[in-house]
């Protein structure tokens, strides 16, 4: 591991190198990179562990290579290539390619560093790399990307330097980082120092995959960052934060470390489905208002993300298994859906519904992913999005968690909502005038796209591989294994097949189709012709209904509360006192400097003697 | 076997389905003191539209309403009808309500395709008021399936031997018969199709046979919704007495609806989150507690 | 005057016959009858019929009182978007001659000229009565095929069209105001 880990990094220079000759060779170095690291994920051996350098006294850095590795490393790859595919053809439009090409590169082996990372330094590490190119791929991207980058730095620093405060806590208490050694103490300790130290660690995950409430950073750097790297960031490094919830409710035994409440479920877990309660309801909710289609897809990773989490953290075996398919399906449906809309903006240069319309016509393949996307995204049953929703259902109904359950069901009914909005804005509707020329975008774009809306349509038919690599996740924690098998998904509350989903779909299909092509033909009229009660028009642009499409619901809960004011009100705070300091202590005049000086001249005398 | 049990199931959607619509035209028409149209009037209908050259505003219209009814017919074959039940133990309730949600998108793509702000309005109020029904619905059945621990429609059914839901857990019934009548889109709630606003929302565009697939589909819709109704509420039974109760709720429904006004969106939301979904906690909670007759 | 019809448009005719969904385009005061011919007393939906939102669902379409220049035009575009086989119904004498509004500058006298009118009703206005004798009339010539209106209007395009240029003239400034 340690040695792919070198490669990669060691390629990551190379591909800027080779970027910098030419570009479109530094882009297939990094497919070329990603898709070698995807096919030595197979090849390691689960179980094993290295040494590698180490930073501190008397402890090692290592690597463990687990089933849970494995699985997300598999979906963070999945992701990387795919887009890296996409970027033959969309880098051309970017400015500094090489360096975004390096990042990418250097943001996988990171994300994989994190993976494989066997104890809490080591992980750490990875993770401030992962974070710090992450933050300088975000300010390459609109004009305003530069202050969302500074807000996600922000809340990305707090969740992380929670998660440090947890490690030196854990450090000065045990003298070792290696999470196996940990676990195994930290069941006998004091309830203080374990609550502590879980809600420091999970604060890095809920951060990172945008759970309330340090979710605010989702809407701005989603909405400005670059397109494609919109889709990384949804794939692959907020599924670092589902690994992250992973690591402080399973790898972390919640279950032996708290008392059990009420359905089976520690105490510690129910905050966090309480946390992921609130995010489902604010994402959904939000993502309804949005006009900017980024930002409504980043408000539903927010929706999202509360499900994974609620999933993982019921320690249920369908349970935690619907939240880490679900983290699967999310990364797979929000990648398509970023991608198609970084298609649309490629060729429209706008991101916002209410200045686009119609654009099916002129990029049918773009349209069919995003549909192919949102139907995996709202959990709608051909596609594998529903069923990883169905175990979270399920599991939240079989406990008898109904408020919990309920929050469930308004995310999954809203998401319709919301994930109709730019599919009737964006893509049907009156073309706009100005977009008559708009072409398909060109075929490196095209491939990812519907290769992942065939990996979509595979796992939801039959979920059977994804599942089993669950299931050793799931043995491997010590969870009962969910059972299965290759197109039936069983749970004590019911089973279901999805292949006869599948198939009675095709033949309800195909019953319609007969009926479609026996019945007279119908004309093929242009969208211009419409019921208009008997006026004519002749701007069609402006009969195309995207502007606030759901006004009607939205006037429901205008006056809500807001987080992201209460921080940006913190914000302020902190900067008056910044500038109130700063008139203070850093006056232009020599004179006071020599008093400031001189003061703490002082005070060191003092203080030695 | 199995082929045949699905082709008895669409069968007797489709003839009892369109029959029943049929006699809700003729009771409304009676309760107005009308004399109604024969109670074959909706076959007529369905093949006359069937019948005519319409128009098709390109590719997506006419996938969607394809999409529409597949998916609405994909979901009928999985609900029990009395003793005959296409798929037993794999027709789970999610799985069916989830399955309605393809004909529905289906539906609203096709609609919004052809493009004409009606049909989006009448499509964003038709989601919105989804949004309102189907979360009091799904807390009630949730219930049920806690209490049942089964969330397979058929054995639900059959566990009401001893006494039907309806009595069991009267409030969960209630809550479920007011979501029905959201679903489908019955009056007070028939905000999404409202003609005299948006001229009939989604359906604005909709000629001859695409109209005449809708209206399939329409009718396949509602008797996947009462059906579901009947078996999770009104116990189990046989293929004849699964029919006899069917039209029972079904001439309720329309006498409700007979004399009802029309709600605004924003009032069926604010409706249903604020009485069904809060009767729906209640029954929940003496769920929880062992409070079931 | 009938044509030549398969034996699945005889059914479809029949069909159609039965389940006549009305546009009513109401311009002029006949539409004051429609309600009373819809509503208990009369209740036109015994006969299948009912009044739809668009012209895309219909297949008869009732022009209510008189039509002026401007009004016309929007006739005419309603029509061409009905799916075939359509039929038109004249309502009151203001259709057939121009009724009271005759020497009007703006009032079209003849309906006939400009789309394919099927069947009239005569009367200032139509009593429901007549409006059900003309409904029965209708369903009569629709079941054996003499309600040919969309045909004669197909086959006869091109004076149509010239009929309807010549009454409307040419349009110069294009907004909501002059068409």
């Amino acid at each position: 591991m340690s040695q792919l880990l070198l490669i990669l990094f060691i390629g990551s220079f190379l591909v800027y190198l080779l970027t910098r000759m030419n570009w479109i060779i530094g882009v297939l170095a990094n497919i070329g990179l990603a898709i070698y690291s995807f096919y030595r994920l197979f090849t390691f051996k689960v179980g094993t562990s290295e040494s590698i350098f180490s930073l501190i006294v008397n402890q090692n850095g290592t690597l463990v290579y687990s089933e849970l590795s494995k699985f997300f490393g598999i979906i963070s790859l999945i992701v990387a290539i795919s887009v890296y595919f996409f970027l033959i053809n969309w880098l051309e439009k970017q400015k500094n390619r090489a360096v975004f090409n390096f990042f990418l590169a250097l943001i996988t082996a990171s994300t994989l560093g994190v993976f494989f990372s066997g104890d809490l330094l080591t992980l750490y590490i990875f993770w401030e790399i992962m974070l710090l190119f992450s933050v300088l791929l975000v300010q390459m991207g609109k004009e305003d990307s530069k202050k969302a980058a500074l807000n996600y730095l922000t809340i990305s620093l707090i969740g992380s330097y929670m998660y440090l405060y947890a490690v030196f806590m854990l450090w000065n208490r045990y003298g070792t980082l290696v999470i196996k050694d940990i676990v195994q103490k930290i069941s006998v300790e004091t309830s203080i120092f374990k609550w502590a130290v879980l809600i420091l660690i999970a604060a890095a995950g809920i951060a990172k995959s945008g759970i309330f409430p340090l979710h605010t950073w989702l809407r701005t750097t989603q909405g400005s960052s670059p397109d494609a790297f919109s889709a990384i960031l949804a794939g692959q490094l907020e599924k670092l934060g589902a690994y992250m919830l992973v690591l402080t409710v399973a790898v972390f035994p919640s279950l032996k470390m708290f008392p059990v409440l009420y359905g089976g479920i520690p105490v510690f877990n129910y905050v966090l489905i309480v946390l992921g309660m609130i995010s489902i309801l604010i994402g959904t909710l939000m993502a309804i208002k949005q006009n900017d289609m980024k930002m409504l897809i980043a408000y539903s990773t927010v929706s999202n993300s509360g499900y994974i989490l609620i999933g993982l953290a019921t320690m249920d075996k369908i349970g935690f298994a619907g939240g880490l398919f679900h983290a699967f399906n999310h990364a797979i449906a929000s990648v398509m859906i970023f991608l198609s809309f970084a298609a649309v903006i490629y060729r429209t240069k706008t991101s916002k519904i209410d200045e686009m319309g119609g654009l099916i016509w002129k990029m049918p393949l773009t349209f069919i992913t995003y549909l192919v996307g949102i139907i995996s995204l709202a959990g709608i049953p051909p596609m594998s999005g529903f069923i990883s929703k169905w175990m979270i259902f399920v599991v939240l109904v079989k406990k008898g968690m109904f408020l919990t359950a309920a929050a469930a069901f308004i995310g999954s009914v809203g998401s319709f909502l919301y994930v109709f909005r730019p599919l009737a804005g964006v893509f049907l509707g009156q073309l706009k005038s100005k977009h008559k020329d708009v072409k398909e975008v060109p075929i490196f774009m095209l491939i990812p796209m519907l290769v992942l809306v065939v990996i979509t349509v595979f796992f939801g038919v039959i979920p059977g591989p994804v599942l089993n690599m669950i299931t050793a996740v799931e043995k491997e924690l010590n969870i009962q294994p969910l059972e299965h098998t290759m197109t039936v998904i069983k749970s004590s509350v019911g089973q279901w097949n999805t292949l006869t989903v599948f198939t009675m779909f095709a033949v309800g299909f195909i019953i319609a189709f007969i009926l479609y092509m026996v019945f007279p033909k119908a004309k093929r009229i242009p969208l211009t012709n419409q019921y208009t009660a008997g006026e004519f028009l002749y701007n069609y642009d402006l009969y195309h209904y995207s502007t606030r499409f759901y006004a009607f619901f939205e006037r429901l809960y205008e006056k809500h509360p807001s987080v992201e004011k209460l921080y940006e009100m913190f914000g302020k705070f902190f900067k008056d006192i910044g500038e109130f300091l700063n008139r203070w202590f850093y006056s232009a005049s020599p004179s006071a400097y020599l008093l400031w000086f001189s003061i703490v001249l002082l005070a060191i005398f003092w203080v030695r003697w | 076997m199995t082929i045949f049990k699905v082709a008895a199931v669409l069968l007797t959607g489709f003839f009892v389905g369109l029959t029943l619509e049929g006699i809700a035209r003729k009771i409304i028409a009676r309760v107005q003191r009308r004399y109604g149209p024969p109670w074959y009037q909706n076959f007529i209908d369905v093949f006359k539209a069937l019948s005519k050259h319409g128009f098709s505003h390109g590719w997506i219209f006419d996938f969607g309403v394809l999409m529409a009814l597949g998916g609405v017919i994909a979901t009928l074959s999985f609900v029990p009808l009395g003793n005959l039940v296409a798929f037993p133990g794999l027709d789970n309730v999610f799985v069916v309500l989830y399955l309605f949600a393809v004909g529905a998108l289906g539906m609203a793509m096709g609609m919004v395709g052809s493009g004409n702000p009606n049909a989006s309005i009448g499509v964003a109020r038709a989601l919105t008021q989804m949004l309102g029904y189907e979360v009091p619905y799904l807390v009630s059945l949730a219930a049920i399936i806690f209490y049942y621990k089964t969330s397979s429609i058929s054995n639900l059914m059959n566990l009401q031997a001893d006494s039907w839901n309806l009595f069991k857990m009267p409030i969960g019934a209630a809550v479920a018969f007011i979501s029905l009548m959201g679903m489908l889109g019955k009056k007070p709630f028939d905000t999404p199709i409202a003609p005299a606003e948006i001229a009939s929302g989604p359906m604005v565009e909709l000629s001859s046979k695409y109209m005449g697939l809708l209206m399939l589909m329409h009718t396949f819709s509602i008797f996947v919704e009462i059906s579901l109704f009947v078996d999770i509420f009104l116990g189990g039974g046989s293929y004849l007495v699964f029919l006899l109760k069917f039209t029972v709720v079904w001439i309720i429904a329309t006498l409700i609806s007979a004399v009802l006004p029309r709600f605004r969106i924003e009032q069926v939301v604010k409706f249903y989150w604020r009485v069904p979904l809060g009767l729906a906690f209640l029954q929940a909670f003496f769920v929880l507690i062992g409070w079931v007759f | 005057m009938s044509y030549e019809r398969t034996i699945w448009e005889k059914i479809a005719d029949n069909l159609r016959s039965r389940s006549m969904w009305m546009l009513h385009y109401c311009t002029g005061c006949g539409a004051v009858e429609l309600p009373p011919s819809m509503t208990s007393r009369f209740d036109m939906e015994r006969l299948g019929m009912g009044p739809m939102a668009t012209p895309r669902q219909a297949d008869i379409f009732l022009i209510t009182g008189y039509l002026s220049v401007k009004t016309l035009r929007r006739v005419i575009y309603t029509y061409e978007q009905m799916p075939d086989p359509k039929y038109v119904v004249g309502f009151g004498s203001c259709t057939i001659n121009g009724g009271i509004y005759y020497d009007s500058y703006a009032t079209i006298n003849r309906v006939d000229y400009y789309i394919p009118v099927d069947l009239y009703i005569a009367g200032c206005m139509p009593r429901p009565e007549a409006i059900f004798e003309a409904f029965t009339e209708l369903m009569r010539m629709i079941r054996k095929g003499e309600a040919i209106g969309w045909k004669k209007y197909k086959e006869n395009y091109e004076w149509y069209k010239q009929n309807q240029l010549k009454s409307l003239g040419e349009v110069y400034v294009h907004d909501e105001f002059h068409e």
